[in-house]
């Protein structure tokens, strides 16, 4: 069973997109900042990917990701964005590898991550 | 031929006078190319043209002052030798006729063949005499040779007489007498022992003396001739009043020697005027001589050479003009030109910012219009999940819940696109009443989202009493925008931007951006309104953002200033009038 970490400041989606997940089988952590996602990490021993959204308040995405990675460098990451630019699929294509535009579709979320189980 | 003609006429007329871009005007750097055009032309023309014609005016006058000094000198040389000629003729008469009446006793004078003989012999010594006569102390004539039946005339009430008999010598104007003609007496008293006297008297001929004058005259411009002292002329002249036998001119003070004098004629034409009163060693006469000259026809030359000197003078000063205006309009034309070119750039540039402004919010708009597709999206997903995967949906409270937030986003993404069409709509509108703090409201909700992911705090004091002003919301809306955007692209994460309002007297409100990013060195900030000023590297600002804003609140009939101290922060502030003049907008 797949260990997820989903970080975004959109309280409503993320729990949707967490219940999702679950139905599909998925164990899945809700953070609605970083801070938070980081106080899960410590909480917790593993992850084997963090979804996090690019633009949050406070900590954002792409930071996120770095701080994560000095706790669990085994950590995989996907980002969400929801303004979708070139610019910002620049930055998420060279930070992660998975990025996904918001709305996102099921499937490719799932194809993202199965890529990403299989490259454990 | 026509072709070259109308280049020609091309080439003086400037292009700002046949412009046809309008929609320019407001790009152009300089208004008044009418009055630079013709400051131009009048500031060379002047400098070129004043020194010619004063230069010219000089001259003129040096030339006419030599000319007067000139003339002045050659009527006093010809005065002068015709009162010499004049002179020596009186005067050789006079010394024959004295050596006559001395040498010759009364008893051989009053003897009419010894009379006649030194007639005879005085004719053809001297010539000039027309006869000659012996008259006693009473006035009677005793002895007479000559052309004329005059023996036994009675001469005592005659002036030349009484004054002879005064002066023992004398010289008569010239006058008619009995003869009934035009002669000069002449005569001489002799003193007798017995207290008696007897006079010789001689007439002298005015026709010698006419011709020795007339030997003087220079010219059709000239006259000569003889006045007494009263005035009456003594020889003819063109000179005299059409009514009597007077001159013309007034009698010249009296003076020993030769003297020249300017005057005009009865017609009012200038002269010069030579005089000299005749008088011999022996006696003096009544007579003034009088040189006339036309100052016209003296000057006739130097007019002819002065109208030369005109034309010349014309067609230089037309030469002249022509490039100067050809040079002016070339200069201008080109100053012109580069201005229409830099106006077009900028209004191309405008209208491309505009565009960019418009994709910015239409990215913005998206990002925003995401996030809530992103929870419908997610919603109704898991609905439908739990329509496949869990086959539990009937009266289930949690689906309602779903369906809810489904309903829920829907309605924040019409919120979005109503707040879109709402700021689409403002590019249409003119001039129109608007709330500042709601204007300022509009343009933050497009970086709500980058401010809360950057951390920049925004803090907006727009006061209750600040009026409505009139305005182009578009425009407005756009100057804000690119002033927020501006100070975003300064500060870091975590710094803070000012928006505040408060009115600069009763007309106009001030709306000031402040941010304490990086600031704006001292060198740079006096060029930060210039087009194509940027400080990012190449190809990431064009540097037309706050020359736009700046052309745009001008527009506004406003002003826009700009602080900032390096390290501290910026800070913008822009003007504007409450209220605006019609069609000004």
């Amino acid at each position: 069973m797949m260990n997820l970490l989903l970080v975004d400041d959109e309280k409503k989606f993320v729990s949707m997109l967490a219940r999702r997940l679950e139905l599909r089988g998925m164990q899945v952590t809700v953070c609605y900042s970083g801070d938070e996602a980081l106080a899960a990490v410590e909480k917790k021993d593993h992850f084997d990917v963090a979804i996090l959204d690019v633009k949050m308040p406070g900590i954002g995405g792409i930071e996120l990701k770095r701080k994560l990675q000095e706790r669990d460098s085994r950590m995989k990451f996907i980002f969400l964005t929801g303004h979708g630019s070139d610019a910002d699929y620049q930055v998420g294509a060279k930070e992660a590898e998975e990025y996904l535009p918001k709305p996102l579709r099921i499937d490719d979320l799932i194809a993202s991550l199965t890529r990403l189980d299989g490259n454990t | 031929m026509t072709n070259l003609f109308t280049k020609f006429l091309e080439s003086l007329a400037p292009r700002f006078l046949h412009r046809d871009d309008e929609q320019l005007n407001p790009y152009y750097s300089h208004r008044d190319y009418r009055q630079m055009w013709g400051m131009g032309i009048f500031v060379l023309l002047t400098t070129c043209l004043l020194p010619l014609f004063l230069m010219t005016l000089i001259y003129y006058q040096l030339i006419e002052r030599s000319i007067d000094t000139e003339s002045l000198l050659r009527t006093e040389r010809v005065a002068s030798n015709a009162r010499r000629a004049v002179t020596y003729l009186l005067e050789e008469r006079l010394a024959a006729l004295t050596f006559t009446v001395n040498e010759m006793s009364y008893a051989e004078l009053s003897n009419h063949e010894f009379l006649s003989e030194v007639l005879r012999n005085l004719k053809l010594g001297f010539g000039g005499l027309a006869d000659l006569s012996v008259i006693t102390d009473t006035g009677k004539q005793v002895a007479y040779a000559g052309p004329y039946p005059l023996k036994g005339k009675d001469y005592s009430s005659q002036p030349w007489f009484m004054e002879c008999k005064q002066n023992n010598i004398c010289v008569s104007e010239i006058f008619t007498g009995y003869r009934d003609v035009p002669h000069i007496v002449v005569a001489v008293k002799s003193q007798q022992p017995n207290e008696r006297f007897f006079m010789l008297r001689a007439t002298l001929d005015t026709a010698r003396l006419v011709q020795t004058l007339s030997t003087y005259k220079t010219g059709a411009h000239a006259d000569i001739f003889l006045t007494n002292r009263e005035g009456v002329l003594q020889t003819p002249s063109h000179y005299h009043l059409s009514n009597s036998d007077r001159s013309t001119l007034p009698v010249p003070q009296f003076s020993e020697r030769t003297q020249t004098m300017t005057a005009s004629d009865s017609e009012g034409q200038p002269i010069v005027v030579g005089y000299a009163y005749i008088t011999t060693n022996i006696a003096p006469t009544p007579f003034i001589l009088m040189v006339v000259k036309e100052k016209a026809g003296m000057m006739r030359i130097w007019l002819d050479l002065r109208r030369q000197i005109n034309w010349f003078f014309a067609a230089s000063a037309i030469i002249i003009a022509v490039v100067i205006i050809m040079t002016s309009t070339s200069m201008v034309n080109k100053l012109f030109r580069t201005d229409q070119e830099k106006a077009h750039t900028m209004m191309v540039a405008e209208r491309n910012a505009q565009l960019a402004s418009i994709g910015q919010l239409a990215a913005g708009v998206a990002h925003e219009v995401n996030n809530p597709l992103a929870l419908i999206n997610e919603t109704a997903g898991y609905v439908k999940d739990l329509f496949t995967i869990k086959h539990q949906y009937q009266e289930d409270p949690e689906l309602v819940e779903h369906i809810d937030s489904i309903l829920e986003a829907v309605d924040r993404c019409g919120t979005i696109t109503r707040q879109l069409l709402g700021f689409a709509r403002h590019f249409d509108v003119k001039t129109q009443r608007i709330d500042l703090g709601n204007l300022v409201s509009d343009v933050l909700n497009f970086h709500k989202k980058e401010a809360e992911y950057r951390n920049i705090g925004i803090h907006v004091d727009i006061p209750e009493n600040i009026p409505l002003i009139e305005t182009d919301r578009g425009k407005l809306q756009q100057v804000i925008l690119n002033l927020v955007n501006n100070a975003f692209q300064a500060i870091n994460n975590g710094c803070s931007l000012d928006i505040r309002a408060e009115m600069a007297g009763p007309e106009r409100v001030q709306l000031s951006i402040r941010d304490n990013g990086c600031g704006i060195s001292e060198e740079h900030l006096e060029k930060v309104f210039d087009p194509f000023f940027t400080t990012k590297k190449e190809g990431k600002g064009t540097g037309l953002g706050l020359s736009i804003t700046y052309g745009l609140v001008q527009k506004l009939h406003g002003n826009i200033s700009v602080q900032s101290k390096t390290g501290e922060g910026t800070t913008f502030v822009v003007t504007l009038p409450v209220q605006v003049e019609k069609d000004s907008v």
